[in-house]
């Protein structure tokens, strides 16, 4: 009974978390002549589709491209922080507050100047206009906190565990990748769960290193629809959603997984 | 995290010989896991950190930013920045920004984080859709919420109406502008709260609630005197990431009302932007200067957490 | 270990979405040969009109194409960074009060130096180009604001059209629609650009003058707008629209009258309901004088002369009266020459009225302002936003941005 409540309660907050949300999609199915209306429909009255069709006929390789950057960023982003995540928790050299106080102070930089600083750089290397070059952009957001999350949950591994690999004769680099890594699953999952979706969400970046590449993320492709004088509005929403289905999904397959290991430990009723 | 125990491989007090040449290999190796990272940071962070205080220390024109040779001026810009009437208005506004989407972030974030704590049906599903706000691009997200603030067709007002309450100004007065960026900007930072404070409850092992339940303790007490001082350390690190992430958050508060009317919602970061690239005769040393002055206020927060911290650990 | 199917699932999605993102298409990867033409049309695709002609006037001039897309607000930005680090493009098409800025910044060449003809374009358009005696480019076409009114909202209010040719003809007007129920009036004072560009047709057809912001005939103007939030006759949300928003205001069929652009007949047609068009009545009769919009294809500096005779070469094929029709049709601009002007109104007659707007519009940057416009324009949408939204009388608004805008830099 108790759990049922739940279930409902969840769903009422969910639900209204998520209205905005709602509301794209209502924006997404409206023809021009009624996006003003007042007071608004709170369904779309006469629905038109013409928005999904523009997006399904222009905007998959902008997806595809967005798939492929943010994947690679969370490959990037872990590959980066997880060893340095286990030096600062296991390991703890001399001089490790002083680095995590610079993971700190790199986070406070806003995007745009990063972007204008890159974009020298990536001229002289000539690697504007490319996809790899936006995910060690993408990155960029996402390694100093995944780097804190990591430490923080590798922290939290027994020393007890890591000292008997010792014992068993496991060197550092052993320890760390057959005992501590896998202990911190949750802490990858959950900073690979974020590097994906700031460089999913990512404007700045791309705007500025890939204006006019041949592989562009969907965050440049709702631009098409944003003329010098005018906006489509149901096709910038309706991509909006249609990018949001599968990465939605992936999220909640993320999340069982997550989920799905964490029984001991687990809060009881 | 960023504590003072003995490397986890150290050996307790009697050592053998060689231990200190072991201890001394123990750190090169921590260094080297740690290099790829050292550099990545100072040529990821370092560099348009130094470019971007190089900028505010020159006076820019069009023409020397396209050809160089812009003159030094020091801390001209600074002082055009400190003087200028709009500074005291985006400082304040950044403080109140920053405080109240905090406050309500973390205090939203925590209530969901307990709530999705206990396993129920469809709550790991949920708890997902929680994040499909991060999924949007910003524009999108910011553009919906001005949607839905509209003063004529936003369905906000028009549920108001229902209840008899007077139409609200959301965008475009100044007295409401800065509540309606501030709303939208807490919807889009209770995910980060959520997900980062659910992962810490679920590092508080069941032990300890059941010895709790065994004193007799009920739900809010057990919360009050359990839970929540174990999430210290998560919480302290969630509210100063949040703190360093508001502080930089521009694009929503720019597509929802570009920082007005009248400067009441321009913050640091939409003042940045607006000299920089705001209108059409761009002055970057100023809008550089401002951007500096931001991080500042982050560093110095940044500072105040570890003085905090180095505290309670000696206490 | 449950670790190594996740990885195995994310080797698996890169390598697929690596062969879909692949398959979007190549850039041309030639050196010599290939020339890069920016504009802020990111709505036309490779398969549009516009992006045809450009391939077209390359062919001609014995060069490739790259053509890329930009977000209006963010062309100006974009050229600079890119000038500053010498990948400029070779043809830029650009926002015509940007032009004097980039032009004293020394990215553009002048006509002189690349050999762009600009004789056949009227002298009023050309102005937004003239930087001490010098032309940069030459427009490719040009728009400017009308007052669009819905003819059934004022049929059912008792208002006739032709009535409206001052402003107190269309207070009047305003003042019948409202009492029949219906919307007045709509228009964009958001707090950039389009906000000044908006304004300007009333604050010229005053009398008022950019370089005396707090005149009274300035003031006369501003009050007129804050009236009619103040009566109700303008919604408020004109505080934070941007022209396309309040053209979505205008179909919904509710409002009476829209101030909006040349680019928006397209959309006029499709709205539902019989529309008709009028200039902007100026304040004791006559056309107001609106701005200039539309844009310039110019021609940045680049590494050789030789380059920069080729890029003039294409953006003449741009501009020429025989390729500029088709463009200006796809943007629905009407042309800067006056010939082609004539033509447009033979296929079209309901372009009658824009042309004679054109005729009378006047550039943001004309009169010497030059790069003192962006200095000027800024206080005034800032005074606009004052006024409107009450925190200042419009008299005090304009005093305090006439301050602004003389002191500044």
């Amino acid at each position: 009974m108790i759990r049922r409540w739940r279930t409902a309660v969840g769903l009422l907050l969910t639900a209204v978390m998520l209205f905005p949300v709602y509301w794209m999609v209502n924006v997404s199915l409206t023809p021009a002549g009624r996006m003003r209306k007042s007071p608004p429909d709170w369904f779309p009255a006469s629905p038109t589709f013409e928005g999904y069709e523009r997006v399904l006929h222009e905007q998959l390789p902008y997806f595809a491209t967005s798939l492929f950057v943010a994947l690679g960023t969370v490959a990037l982003t872990l590959a980066l922080a997880a060893p340095s995540a286990y030096a600062l928790a296991k390991l703890r050299p001399r001089g490790h507050r002083a680095l995590g106080f610079v993971l700190l102070v790199a986070q406070m930089i806003p995007g745009i100047i990063m972007a204008l600083g890159f974009y020298g750089i990536y001229v002289a290397l000539g690697i504007t206009n490319t996809a790899w070059g936006l995910i060690l952009a993408d990155s960029t957001i996402a390694v100093p906190f995944a780097v804190l999350i990591l430490t923080s949950f590798m922290a939290s591994v027994p020393d007890e565990l890591v000292q008997a690999a010792t014992i068993d004769g496991a060197g550092v680099v052993r320890a760390f990748w057959s005992v501590v890594l896998p202990a911190s699953r949750n802490g990858v999952v959950t900073a690979g769960l974020f590097s994906f979706l700031w460089a999913w969400s990512d404007f700045v970046f791309a705007a500025t290193l890939d204006g006019g590449g041949s592989m562009r993320p969907l965050t440049l492709g709702i631009y098409r629809y944003i003329g010098n004088n005018n906006q489509e509005w149901n096709s910038i929403m309706a991509t909006a959603v249609v990018a949001s289905v599968p990465a939605a999904v992936l999220l909640v397959l993320a999340q069982r997984f997550v989920a799905a290991g964490v029984t001991a430990g687990a809060v009881k009723d | 995290m960023l504590d003072t125990r003995e490397p986890v491989t150290a050996r307790p007090a009697a050592r053998a010989p060689g231990r200190a040449g072991w201890r001394r290999k123990q750190q090169l190796l921590a260094w080297a896991f740690l290099l790829p990272l050292v550099a990545y940071l100072v040529l990821c962070y370092g560099y348009p950190l130094v470019t971007n205080v190089d900028l505010s220390l020159r006076n820019y024109t069009v023409r020397t930013f396209v050809h160089g040779g812009a003159p030094l001026v020091w801390f001209d810009n600074y002082a055009g920045v400190f003087t200028d009437p709009t500074f005291r208005t985006a400082l304040l506004n950044t403080l109140v920004f920053t405080a109240a989407s905090l406050l309500f972030q973390y205090g939203i974030g925590l209530a969901m984080a307990v709530f999705f704590a206990r396993h129920f049906r469809l709550g790991p599903t949920l708890r997902a859709l929680f994040l499909v706000p991060w999924l949007l691009p910003l524009i999108v997200s910011g553009s919906t919420w001005a949607w839905l603030l509209n003063s004529e067709s936003g369905v906000v007002n028009s549920v108001l109406g229902w209840f008899g309450a007077g139409r609200i100004d959301w965008l475009t007065s100044p007295s409401w502008s800065l509540v309606s960026v501030i709303i939208a900007n807490i919807w889009i930072g209770v995910p980060f709260n959520l997900v980062v404070l659910h992962s810490g409850l679920q590092n508080i092992p069941a032990e300890v609630y059941e010895a709790a339940s065994l004193d007799g303790a009920g739900a809010w007490q057990r919360f009050r005197h359990v839970t929540f001082p174990l999430l210290r350390g998560v919480s302290a690190i969630t509210l100063l990431l949040g703190l360093v992430y508001t502080l930089k958050v521009f694009d929503v508060i720019w597509i929802m009302t570009k920082g007005g009317p009248g400067g009441s919602s321009t913050t640091l970061a939409t003042w940045s932007y607006q000299l920089g690239f705001g209108s059409m005769l761009p002055r970057f040393g100023p809008s550089a200067a401002v951007g500096n002055v931001l991080i500042l206020l982050a560093v110095v927060a940044g500072l105040l957490y570890i003085r905090a911290q180095r505290r309670q650990e000696e206490a | 270990m449950k670790r190594h199917p996740l990885i195995r699932l994310l080797s698996v999605a890169v390598a697929a979405t690596t062969l879909a993102a692949c398959s979007s298409g190549g850039a041309p990867t030639a050196a010599g040969g290939t020339f890069t033409v920016w504009d802020p049309y990111p709505q036309f695709d490779a398969t549009s009109a516009w992006a045809k002609v450009v391939d077209k006037c390359g062919a001609d001039a014995g060069v490739k194409i790259t053509r890329q897309a930009f977000d209006t607000t963010d062309l100006t930005n974009k050229v600079l960074l890119a000038a500053q680090q010498n990948t400029a493009p070779n043809v830029l098409v650009v926002d015509n009060p940007v032009v004097s800025t980039l032009a004293e910044g020394g990215v553009l060449k002048s006509n002189a130096d690349t050999g762009l003809d600009a004789a056949q374009v009227a002298p009023n358009l050309l102005a937004a180009a003239d930087v001490k005696g010098q032309v940069y480019g030459v427009p490719i076409g040009a728009n400017t604001l009308a007052l669009y009114y819905n003819k059934a909202v004022l049929t059912a209010a008792g208002v006739d059209p032709a009535s409206v040719k001052d402003w107190a003809s269309l207070d009047a007007a305003l003042a019948k629609v409202h009492t029949a129920g219906k919307k007045g009036i709509t228009f964009s004072a958001i707090g950039t650009e389009e906000g000044s560009f908006q304004f300007l047709p009333w604050f010229w057809g005053s009398g008022a003058n950019l370089t005396d912001l707090g005149s009274a005939d300035a003031v006369a103007a501003l009050a007129q707008w804050k009236s009619w939030l103040d009566k109700g006759y303008a919604p408020n949300s004109v505080i934070g629209n941007t022209q396309t928003t309040s053209w979505q205001e205008f179909a919904t069929g509710e409002y009476a009258f829209a101030e909006n652009g040349t680019w928006q007949l397209q959309k006029a047609k499709t709205a539902g309901f019989d529309y008709g068009v009028l200039a902007i009545p100026a304040r004791t009769g006559g056309a107001a004088p609106a701005p200039t919009g539309g844009e310039f294809v110019t021609v940045p500096a680049q590494s050789s002369p030789d380059a920069e005779k080729t890029a003039g070469k294409i953006a003449s094929c741009l501009t020429s009266p025989a390729n500029v029709g088709d463009s200006d049709t796809a943007l629905t601009y009407v042309s800067a020459v006056p010939s082609v002007q004539e033509k447009q109104v033979a296929a079209q007659p309901e372009l009658k009225v824009w042309v004679d707007a054109v005729k009378v519009a006047k550039g943001r940057t004309g009169d010497n302002l030059g790069t003192r416009y962006p200095r000027i324009s800024e206080p005034l949408w800032g005074a606009v936003q004052a006024a409107l939204t009450g925190a200042k009388a419009p008299d005090a608004a304009l005093a305090a941005a006439q301050a602004t805008a003389a002191s500044a830099k």
